[in-house]
């Protein structure tokens, strides 16, 4: 059913560097992502309003479109990626979604014949697989879910994507909690079933529409860890507990491509560095040019082996120097014109190295993504690719074998709450047994117990 | 690759967390806030350390020694939970020793509404929901926990909230705030549609929203709202209302700091 990786891509860290992947991907017109050069990445979220009937959407989205594909020629990007990510009424109503599809691919279509600009949409669906407290991940909701990612690709999407919610209830409550065994359990076993499925099913969409099944992120957890722990005077959660969740993520995020997925992975996928270093696909992130969306503490060094480069999200409407499509499409643009010269001129791994050590000794976060310590938890994951648990439990131990030796080295400095957090999720990792359907077992029954919207149905158990 | 020396970091960045950090450690800064009353101590202390049982244990003490189960709850677990919070807001603990301390000192209340027939006086009520369409609520999650660690009693109506279903709890319940979050441009526009409604039928109260996508602009435009940056603020909004603050306009000028 699924391939399931055990190696790495590349032979070293420095192999890894923007704008190239080991396995590129072409899709819409003209575009090929991780060939040699960095594209923007745009994101838009609608208007408050806009919603409200299918037209005005369509509407709405043409604007966007618009304005993206006209500020990308006025100021010479040669290409660009459109990020539709769905408001709910897009998922929820499939034909919404394909008519909002159709619509931006025609004006896309219009500029790339008149201009030659290279150019792709990437939609991604809402994972709608709900009802009400409880996620719903199978039944009905689930073919509608499908349904919408076949409508946009039906209809001009290129690349198709989803932030899947499998594991967050689990998660929820253990992040809040300091629960070791809950974060694993939720991300990196409940999560990692869940997108087994769904990618494999997504992946024959794309087989059957001839568009690109691109790849997923784990926002509903690790993101929702690096937001509760915000920035550095924040005291919602330990920076070293977050960047646990981020390496588990990787090893769940990863499964996407052993279903058939193919990339470039979403832009706030933050653990998209590791899976690069695994499975040489194609990424997109999201940093600086995305504090029109949040806040982070990763700003440069994101860039560091992206193929696209985005703004996360950024609300439709004016700014002084026109809309905010506009300027943050023209923001991001810029950006890859530095990338891509760098990459022509032979500079591309100083540039890559300075993006990377002005936020690598800012955070534990940080430490550890950074291209050389992500190798490391890659390999880690790879150790043990045939197994869920063992390799999430794999890159969580790295983890904190990394922020320790970057500690030792003196350059990385911790809080004392940071370096108690660590110290216990560390040894919560050590005292995890080995025996994947243990745990597996042992944590069913604990979170049945605990967690009143956990399900074990929804991941077929 | 590159790297920087030790000496050149401190020019690049500067953790000020570290930097900033207290000399105190946060189990000493709670021993000096502790109760002295040898009674309620075990069970503040208890509350801090979020031990459920040994909250039990400590309340099972003090009413052998007799006191009044329905005292307890506001002279022990509300003042062991006031050290949580105080510790919080100065930032020495983080929300997960909130999250504990909050379950620990709910299975504390129980426990005392078990042991008597009396029934416990909330400084309020409010009712909590995620925007109708939205399905994030980690963030009520934590303000529900925060509201509660407050002495609040929480309506919690959980997650993609119909409007009307919002409304209906409001007039039912007649809570003195209510919360909104939303993570979505598109389902934060519920929250005007909650305030009209309540408008039309002439409920007028504190309709406290925030969340990922939802700013103090965005909130500004409807009557009724008052936006909250952290979840922390909605335990602040509601003790000021509780205080004597019920105008939506005195409340945007005390916690709108944008």
């Amino acid at each position: 059913m699924v391939k399931k990786y055990t190696s790495m891509a590349y032979a070293n860290a420095d192999e890894l560097i923007f704008g190239n992947s080991k396995f590129p991907v072409k899709a819409g017109l003209g575009l090929e992502i991780g060939a040699g050069y960095t594209s923007p990445e745009v994101n838009y979220a609608p208007r408050p309003g806009a919603g409200a009937s299918k037209e005005k959407l369509i509407k709405e989205y043409e604007r966007i479109t618009t304005d993206i594909m006209a500020r990308m020629v006025q100021i010479g990007a040669p290409s660009v990626v459109l990020e539709t990510e769905h408001v709910q009424q897009m998922s929820n109503n499939p034909s919404w979604g394909g008519a909002v599809a159709h619509a931006q691919k025609t004006i896309m279509e219009e500029y790339h014949d008149e201009y030659g600009i290279k150019c792709a949409l990437r939609h991604t669906i809402g994972d709608i697989r709900e009802d009400r407290d409880y996620l719903q991940l199978r039944g009905d909701k689930y073919s509608t879910f499908m349904e919408a990612f076949e409508e946009v690709a039906n209809n001009g999407a290129d690349l198709l994507a989803v932030e899947s919610m499998g594991g967050k209830e689990v998660f929820d409550y253990s992040i809040l909690r300091n629960d070791t065994a809950g974060i694993l359990f939720g991300i990196g076993v409940l999560g990692s079933m869940d997108m087994e499925m769904v990618w494999s099913d997504i992946a024959d969409v794309a087989k059957k529409t001839g568009t690109v099944a691109s790849g997923d992120t784990d926002c509903a957890q690790a993101n929702t860890a690096m937001f509760i722990a915000g920035g550095l005077l924040d005291k919602n959660l330990a920076h070293t507990t977050a960047i646990v969740a981020r390496a588990i993520s990787a090893a769940r995020s990863l499964c996407a491509y052993e279903a058939g997925a193919v990339g470039p992975g979403k832009d706030c996928g933050y653990e998209n560095s590791i899976i690069k270093s695994i499975a040489g696909v194609p990424i997109t992130q999201e940093g600086k040019t995305s504090t029109c969306a949040h806040s982070d503490l990763m700003g440069n060094i994101v860039m560091q082996c992206c193929d696209l480069w985005s703004n996360e999200s950024v609300e439709y409407h004016g700014e002084f120097g026109g809309t905010t499509v506009q300027c943050w499409s023209e923001t991001l643009a810029y950006d890859c014109s530095m990338m891509n010269v760098a990459l022509k001129t032979g500079k591309a791994k100083d540039l890559r190295d300075i993006l990377v050590l002005s936020d690598k000794y800012r955070d534990p976060q940080g430490y550890v993504l950074a291209y050389d310590n992500a190798y490391k938890v890659g390999q880690a994951i790879a150790k043990d690719g045939e197994n869920n648990y063992l390799r999430a439990k794999n890159a969580a131990i790295e983890c904190c074998n990394i922020v320790e030796e970057g500690v030792n080295s003196g350059k990385l400095r911790l809080t004392r709450f940071e370096t108690n957090a660590l110290a216990k999720v560390k040894a919560d990792l050590e005292a995890l047994t080995d025996d994947a359907d243990k745990f597996m077992s042992d944590n069913l029954t604990k979170f049945k117990q605990e967690v009143a919207v956990f399900k074990p149905e929804n991941y077929g158990l | 690759m590159l790297d920087l020396k030790l000496e050149d970091i401190d020019g690049i960045l500067v953790r000020y967390n570290v930097a900033l950090e207290k000399e105190m450690t946060p189990d000493e800064a709670a021993e000096e806030l502790y109760p002295k009353d040898e009674l309620i101590y075990p069970v503040a202390k208890a509350i801090y350390e979020g031990e459920e049982d040994d909250v039990v244990d400590a309340l099972q003490a003090a009413i052998d020694a007799g006191k009044k189960p329905i005292d307890l709850i506001d002279d022990a677990l509300m003042v062991g939970m006031g050290v949580v919070t105080q510790l919080y807001d100065d930032g020495i603990i983080f929300l997960p020793n909130v999250m504990m301390s909050a379950d620990a000192m709910l299975a504390g209340i129980d426990f005392c509404k078990s042991q008597t027939t009396e029934v416990p006086e909330p400084k309020g009520k409010v009712v909590c929901h995620v925007a109708e369409g939205d399905v994030h609520d980690i963030g009520k999650n934590i303000v529900a926990a925060l509201l509660r660690a407050n002495g609040y009693e929480v309506i919690d109506l959980g997650r993609d909230v119909p409007v009307d279903e919002v409304i209906a709890a409001v007039e039912k319940e007649k809570p003195m705030m209510l919360t909104g979050t939303a993570l979505m441009t598109t389902t934060m526009y519920a929250f005007k549609e909650v305030n009209d409604k309540l408008l039309e039928k002439g409920i007028k109260l504190p309709f406290a929203c925030g969340g990922g996508a939802v700013n103090q602009d965005f909130v500004s435009q409807y009557d009724l709202g008052v936006y909250g940056e952290e979840a922390a603020d909605a335990p602040k909004i509601a003790d000021a209302i509780v205080a004597g603050t019920t105008d939506i306009t005195a409340l945007r000028e005390e916690f709108h700091k944008h």
